[in-house]
Parts: C-alpha cells; sequence; structure tokens
C-alpha cells in the first residue's frame, strides 16, 4: 500500500499532463478531417474511453481466473473495484459516441451491432456491482463476480469484431496490429498521447477505488489499523 | 512551433467545418461530460477514502 501511494502521484501527474498536451494538440493542432469536418475531434476522447473500458473488463476477468484458481483475495478486491470504473468510462464512450453520431451520422442513437455490444457491456458492468452489493456474505459474493465476469467476458470479442462480422454504421477500427494505420501520422500521435493518457488517469482511479475497497473489507485487521 | 487550426477563440468554439456546419458544440459538450466525469469520480473517491480513514482512527 505505501508503494501504490507513493507511485500514485508518479503515474497522475504524468498522465494528466500526457492527456491534456494531447487533447490540446488534437483540439488546436490536427487538421481538418476531409470527410467528417471538425466533429471528428471528438476521436481524441471517444477512442481512450472505449478502448479502455474494453480494456477493463480484460484485466477483471484475468483478475477473476486469479481469483477462482489460486484464491488470491487481493485479486476478487480488484475485480469489484474494477467495476465502477469501467462503468465510468462505457458511460463517457456511449455517449460521446452518441454525440459524434448527430453530425456524423445525422442520428444519435441507431441499433447497431457495435453500440448495442458496448451498451451490454455498459449493464454488465452496472449489473456486477449490483449483484456484488447484493451479497451480505462477501465471500461467496466474490466467487459469483468472478464467475460472471468469466462468463460476460464472451463480450469482448463481440465488441471487438462487430464492425467485422456485421455490416454496421460504426465505422471499422482505423488501428489494427497488423496492418497500417488508416488514419494519417498528424491525427495519430496526438491519439496514441490520448489513449496512455487517459489509461494512466484510469489506473489512478482504479488505485483509489481498490484502496476504497481494501480499507472497507480489511477494516477489522490490525494491519490496516497501523497503515492508518 | 505549433500551426494551430484555428485564428481566434471564437473560431475555434465554433469550429466550423468546410461544409459549414459548426461543429464546436459536439466537441465541446463531450470534453465537459468526460471532464466532470472523470473529476466526480476523483473526488468521490477521494472522499470516501477521507471518510473511512477517519472513521478507522
Amino acid at each position: 500500500m505505501y508503494q501504490v501511494d507513493r507511485a500514485y502521484s508518479y503515474i497522475f501527474y504524468v498522465s494528466l499532463v500526457l492527456y491534456l498536451v494531447s487533447i490540446f494538440w488534437g483540439l488546436f493542432v490536427t487538421p481538418e478531417d476531409f470527410v467528417q469536418g471538425n466533429s471528428y475531434r471528438i476521436i481524441y476522447l471517444h477512442v481512450p474511453a472505449s478502448f479502455i473500458s474494453q480494456s477493463l473488463y480484460i484485466a477483471m476477468a484475468i483478475a477473476s481466473a486469479i481469483f477462482l484458481i489460486w484464491k488470491v483475495k487481493l485479486s476478487a478486491y480488484l475485480v469489484r473495484s474494477i467495476a465502477p470504473i469501467g462503468a465510468i468510462t462505457t458511460f463517457i464512450a456511449l455517449i460521446s459516441g452518441s454525440i459524434w453520431g448527430i453530425p456524423t451520422w445525422g442520428t444519435w442513437w441507431v441499433w447497431d451491432a457495435r453500440i448495442v455490444s458496448t451498451l451490454i457491456l455498459f449493464i454488465m458492468y452496472l449489473g456486477l456491482i449490483s449483484l456484488h452489493d447484493s451479497f451480505s456474505n462477501h465471500e461467496k459474493a466474490d466467487k459469483f463476480l468472478s464467475i460472471l465476469v468469466l462468463v460476460g467476458s464472451v463480450n469482448i470479442p463481440i465488441i471487438k469484431m462487430s464492425v467485422e462480422w456485421w455490416s454496421t454504421l460504426h465505422q471499422p477500427a482505423s488501428i489494427t496490429i497488423s496492418d497500417k494505420p488508416a488514419i494519417d501520422l498528424v491525427m495519430l500521435y496526438p491519439l496514441f498521447g490520448s489513449i496512455v493518457g487517459f489509461a494512466g488517469i484510469v489506473a489512478c482511479l482504479v488505485i483509489l477505488s481498490s484502496k476504497l475497497q481494501i480499507l472497507r473489507r480489511e477494516r477489522n485487521k490490525s494491519w490496516i489499523k497501523n497503515y492508518v | 512551433m505549433f500551426n494551430f487550426e484555428f485564428n481566434s477563440l471564437a473560431e475555434a468554439f465554433l469550429m466550423q467545418s468546410q461544409n459549414g456546419q459548426n461543429h464546436g458544440i459536439f466537441v465541446w459538450s463531450v470534453l465537459i461530460i468526460v471532464f466532470v466525469s472523470i473529476l466526480a469520480t476523483f473526488i468521490f473517491y477521494k472522499m470516501s477514502i477521507k471518510k473511512i480513514t477517519k472513521k478507522l482512527k
């Protein structure tokens, strides 16, 4: 906990500066998009949120597997801590996507495979939080939560591949590991910066959320009394 | 150092595209929603931790 406290401020300030610089670069310096006009600048806020919302679920699934296999208590705390942060990032992804849709598609919502699967992710995050909080027995809640997270992880490849499997209004991925990026490098650099910066800020939120979870769950232990 | 896309604050606020539409309202709304959501989450966790730490002391 002491080491995490020390690392927290470094991660926070470096990520915040990187995020703000990248957003400034994306909003004011990069050129206008030929097709979408200036509305494309929402990419610097939407893409990091969307990418991180899915990454957080993968992190939850890994922590759930660790908890179920090796019974590491900290993993169970981490699963419960990530869920609200995942819900917030998914909410940002959905709202920013909807607002982007108004000038680009002419509508704020379509029942498109990518959008619906992201909405399911948001509902899943909320459901997981409610499920955990509905149990009075924390150990039982951790077990059920971990199993459900693993079952729900099937939605992540669906979100990723939805634009390939179905004909969607949502554009296909502009950046892939195997192909050359579909967007110009001038637009790509600030996008990378905003993704890394946002990831750092979200990591700080996960640290705070985990700290709160540990303090709540371990409040009767002697080491917590020494820590505070 | 920078080659800014907009010549004035008013232009940056409106973000008029080549098709004549003003996209500033969409971009700025998203920016506000993102910043408020993140800030509110930070404040919530910081306050909750402070509250529980006080109780434990």
